[in-house]
């Protein structure tokens, strides 16, 4: 049992023509449930029951089981159901990339509306205060003097939830699809070789979570240069 | 819903199963990460090393990787030694049970370590100033003043990894663990009902986070009972 260079040196190309599709599924998934995160948090604190309470359920459901799951009822699940096979959705929902991009972004967006809604909660309440003393009606308030703010105290958490995002891209390679992960225990189930292969799959997801990290450094840095003393 | 009879009891040993891992694994995410967290702190610089390359490279890539790698790469080298005393010898594994609690355990005391590193250091400086003072040996210290403080800085945080590691059994059963995932692709193969009997699998995982939550949410009461207001 020794480690095989040449393999290492072989199959590294070859896995990263599967990066396309993983980079696909996270920028995709990423922004679609960013989108529809931000649905869920203005229904979680419209004040509405009605439209708080589903989207409570909504998110202890989809927080509560494994994404593994998740991903296996959208993509095994969904086409026993008759009016999912007659409906318009299903050009998508028959593909396993469809599949992967919904249950990714589900998933996520349950996630991501809770650490928007730590960001909202965290709003100084003198801020609105004083936004309302200014004659700013509620929406305004809203969009001037709450969500810049949010936004910036959530940004932390967001990164490590698109870094999260990033890890289950790879559950993709369980329902058929060629991403990196995919590629790479395809290559093992030939040579054999799993040490060599997963060990330099996991170095180059090691460097996308770097530049993940780094990019969203980057943009809190930004965020925050106002408060930032001058060295 | 009459494709689950005869089911029921299959699905009741998976969650068994689930169980079991789950209470393995959470043992030994708690060794990693009080083991992880002694050397973050401890003042040997190669200690410190290893436990920042084991919370980089357990944090930044996909559990599935972890899982297939401690799997096949246990299992390749498991039988290289056992050719040597029998080379009749054809394939020698870890059972997958082992594998994966030990797996998804690594993964999650990863993010343990850094949880107890940051409990441990919220303990004020007095208490075990003033434990050294009593005379206290460093052992005794840590056991009767460092962890009693810690613990219930660490519960919150904890109690998500405790979520981590329940959601992350699901994925054992890609490396064959007979759980609620398996239990319900056997299912599958004989009813042709794939929805129902994954989403079996959806509502017994959000009873075990339920029953999880609780149960942090009880511990943390318990845990700072000494600051409740007496009536």
């Amino acid at each position: 049992m020794s480690f095989d260079m040449a393999l290492i040196l072989d199959s590294i190309p070859k896995m990263l023509m599967g990066i396309g599709l993983t980079l696909q599924l996270l920028f995709l998934s990423a922004a679609l449930g960013l989108a529809l995160a931000i649905i869920l948090l203005l229904m979680r604190i419209s004040g509405r029951w009605y439209l708080a309470a589903p989207t409570m359920a909504y998110i202890y459901i989809f927080r509560g089981t494994p994404i593994l799951v998740q991903i296996f009822i959208i993509y095994y699940g969904l086409p026993q159901l008759e009016f999912v096979r007659d409906s318009i959705f299903w050009p998508i929902l028959r593909e396993p990339f469809g599949c992967a991009i919904l249950a990714l972004t589900l998933n996520t967006a349950a996630y991501v509306s809770e650490i928007l809604r730590g960001g909202v909660l965290g709003v100084d309440r003198g801020l609105k205060e004083a936004g309302a003393a200014l004659g700013l009606r509620a929406p305004h308030r809203f969009i001037y003097i709450t969500t810049p703010i949010a936004i910036r105290l959530a940004l932390p958490a967001y990164s490590n939830d698109v870094i999260s995002l990033m890890k289950s891209t790879a559950l993709a390679s369980t329902i058929t699809l060629l991403d990196m992960t995919g590629i790479a225990r395809t290559i093992v189930a030939e040579t054999y070789a799993p040490y060599e292969i997963f060990i330099s799959l996991m170095a180059i997801y090691l460097i996308l979570t770097w530049m993940i990290q780094r990019s969203f450094g980057w943009v809190e840095k930004r965020m925050s240069r106002h408060v930032r003393e001058e060295v | 819903m009459d494709a689950l009879d005869g089911w029921w009891d299959d699905y009741f040993w998976g969650s068994v199963v689930v169980a079991e891992v789950f209470v393995v694994a959470l043992i030994l995410t708690i060794l990693f990460g009080l083991i992880g967290a002694a050397a973050k702190l401890s003042g040997n610089r190669a200690a410190k090393a290893i436990a920042s390359g084991y919370t980089v490279v357990f944090r930044g890539t996909p559990e599935i990787l972890v899982l297939l790698l401690i799997y096949f790469g246990s299992a390749i080298t498991l039988t290289a030694i056992a050719q040597i005393f029998d080379p009749e010898i054809k394939f020698v594994d870890l059972p997958p049970f082992w594998a994966g609690s030990f797996a998804i355990a690594l993964i999650v005391g990863s993010y343990a370590t850094e949880t107890f590193r940051g409990a441990f250091l919220g303990v004020a400086p007095g208490q075990v100033e003033a434990a050294r003072a009593l005379g206290l040996s460093k052992l005794q210290t840590f056991v009767h003043v460092r962890i009693p403080a810690m613990w219930r800085l660490a519960l919150p945080p904890f109690g998500n990894h405790m979520l981590s590691l329940i959601k992350d059994t699901a994925l054992i059963a890609i490396i064959g663990l007979e759980e609620t995932l398996f239990v319900a692709a056997q299912a599958i193969g004989t009813t042709n009902k794939p929805f129902t009997m994954y989403i079996v699998v959806g509502a017994i995982y959000l009873g075990f986070s339920t029953i999880i939550t609780l149960a942090v949410m009880a511990l943390e009461k318990y845990a700072n009972r000494h600051l409740e207001i007496a009536r």
